[in-house]
């Protein structure tokens, strides 16, 4: 269990959160859904340092996180930021091995067990066919898949994802989610911040619902949709719809 | 664009680096004011011919001549690749970053506070490079940390050092050494003893940057990511600084301020090799050795029997040969800019 105790966090000297709490069970999909702005990412880059945190603890499984090393964390916690400026320029290959980055002893030299983990996550991501190509060639929804691949390959049962379907068509974006719902049936603990309502009431067990640097709602889905607070904040109208495959909602 | 690297066979090209390598360590060896004959140096080298006039030319001439551009190029060279990684910026070198002035600077302010004291110029010239590169980090950290801000940063911090210089060769006219070689960058003068120092550090440091060269390349993928993959930026950052610094200021401590080959071999080596720096490093260690080599060789032979430093040989063959580079590559290389 992952958990965020009265977070006061500032970035470029500039406090943005205060006092934030939120929980995300061990074993769930939560999602955290937002207005742009709202500090989401924020939120989700205490874990790594990028924004700092003043005051509060965060927790995993009961430790305090933050007290962590570096590299401890990313044995326990793996956290792929947002929109990423810098495009790497090595071989898709290279830069899902970094992956095992973390576990890799003084010498730097790859086990058959890291290499295993590596082709293992490419195939899932479905990014071996693109193993040799320089990365900086690649569109940028497979360039997200990469980087999603570099994620995994860290093995972490703990999984953070700032915006991950961006880049992603239509296609890739359901695939994504399947993918997700898979590593969830895997026993990993997931958060994701997604801008997709839909998908995001679908698949989450929890959702977090923030609004102007706060929490606004954290709970089940459907409870949170009954209290029309995501179409109070998002300005929107939510539909809902059922055929024999399962529940739809549409937000307008 | 072009897939990962240009269709170079690697393991084949490292070779025929090597062997390029020896070729123009011999040749410098060779050639000179007066030619030898390679009989001879092979006798003086491995034999017992102690006695000779070759073996006194050979050993206090043309050896130093030679190791001093061995480690010239290979420090510069990593310097230069490694600052290119921290910076995330494709124009960073030694030159370009301010470093080499910086430590050109200090230099100058040892021969005038301790004339004539050849073990303390190493020490020197690290503080200089070492001071300046932080300066230079610390305005891009502070500043808004763009790619452009810290080569305008690099450019003004260099320009203001080597008005120092110029200060300090006016006020004292007295300076042991051959401003002008200095400021170019020259091989000539140098001895083993005075080496030495300068010499193992680079080594070290080439060691040391080649063993945490899958670093540079995480910290390639940006601040967020690096962090993320459990690697602790800031402290990394820093020790990879000063590797560079202490690299390029032993340099600068015997060979004046060469410029261009920190810039030039990296970039070359990108060309041929990709950006795998765990490639990339060994093999600018590899090739900067060469650029100096060869150009020094250049300068011998040139105007002889006049010599021409090697730096300005460097510029000149350098400058346009990179201006090609430049312009073959439509569009420009996106290493991280």
């Amino acid at each position: 269990m992952l958990e965020f105790k009265n977070i006061t966090a500032s970035c470029q000297h500039q406090i943005i959160l205060k006092n934030i709490s939120i929980t995300v069970p061990t074993g769930e999909i939560t999602c955290i859904i937002g207005p742009n702005g709202c500090g989401k990412t924020t939120l989700v880059q205490c874990l790594y340092g990028i924004s700092k945190v003043i005051e509060g603890t965060i927790l995993l499984n009961g430790y305090d996180f933050l007290q962590l090393s570096y590299r401890e964390r990313a044995k326990q916690l793996s956290f792929l930021p947002q929109v990423r400026q810098i495009i790497p320029t090595l071989p898709v290959k290279t830069l899902v091995e970094h992956g095992r980055f973390p576990y890799l002893g003084f010498a730097r030299k790859k086990q058959k067990a890291d290499i295993d983990i590596v082709n293992q996550v490419m195939d899932f991501t479905q990014t071996t066919p693109y193993s040799d190509m320089c990365a900086d060639t690649l569109s940028g929804g497979i360039r997200q898949q990469v980087f999603f691949a570099m994620n995994l390959a860290q093995n972490c049962d703990t999984i953070v994802l700032d915006e991950p379907t961006t880049y992603l068509d239509i296609n890739r974006q359901r695939k994504f989610y399947e993918d997700i719902c898979k590593l969830k049936q895997q026993g990993k603990t997931i958060l994701l911040v997604i801008h997709d309502l839909s998908y995001a009431v679908r698949i989450a067990d929890n959702l977090i619902v923030m609004d102007n640097r706060k929490i606004a709602a954290q709970g089940k889905p459907d409870i949170i949709l009954k209290q029309h607070i995501i179409e109070n904040i998002f300005h929107v109208k939510c539909k809902h719809f059922r055929d024999e495959e399962g529940e739809y909602y549409l937000f307008l | 664009m072009k897939p990962k690297k240009t269709d170079v066979n690697t393991p084949l090209m490292i070779t025929v680096l090597i062997i390029i390598l020896f070729f123009s360590i011999f040749l410098n060896i060779m050639i000179g004011s007066v030619k030898l004959n390679p009989v001879d140096i092979i006798n003086c080298l491995f034999g017992d011919d102690k006695s000779s006039v070759t073996y006194t030319l050979i050993t206090t001439v043309r050896l130093p001549r030679m190791v001093g551009g061995l480690f010239a190029g290979m420090g510069l060279a990593c310097s230069g690749v490694i600052l290119q990684n921290v910076m995330n910026n494709s124009l960073a070198s030694p030159n370009t970053i301010g470093i080499n002035s910086g430590a050109g600077f200090a230099v100058m302010l040892s021969m005038i506070l301790l004339p004539g004291n050849l073990a303390t110029m190493p020490a020197f010239a690290f503080t200089g490079a070492f001071i300046t590169s932080l300066l230079i980090f610390l305005l891009a950290y502070f500043a808004d940390s763009s790619r452009t801000t810290i080569i305008l940063a690099g450019i003004t911090v260099s320009t203001f050092l080597n008005s120092g210089i110029n200060t300090l060769k006016l006020l004292d006219t007295d300076i042991t050494i051959n401003v002008t070689s200095f400021m170019v960058g020259s091989l000539t003068g140098l001895t083993m003893k005075g080496l030495f120092l300068p010499i193992i550090c680079i080594s070290i440091a080439v060691i040391i940057s080649i063993i945490l060269s899958r670093l540079l390349n995480i910290l390639n993928l940006g601040d967020d990511i690096a962090r993320s993959l459990g690697v602790n930026v800031s402290v990394i950052r820093f020790i990879l600084l000063m590797l560079s610094s202490i690299m390029a200021g032993c340099v600068v401590s015997y060979a004046g301020l060469i410029s261009f080959v920190g810039l030039i071999v990296p970039h070359i080596c990108r060309h041929l090799f990709g950006n795998d720096s765990r490639l990339l490093l060994p093999c600018s260690a590899l090739l900067g050795p060469i650029a100096v080599l060869s150009c020094d060789l250049i300068g011998k032979v040139l105007l002889s029997p006049y010599e021409l430093p090697v730096g300005i040989i460097l510029s000149f063959i350098g400058g346009p040969f990179f201006l090609y580079l430049l312009m073959k590559k439509k569009g420009g290389r996106r290493l991280n800019a």
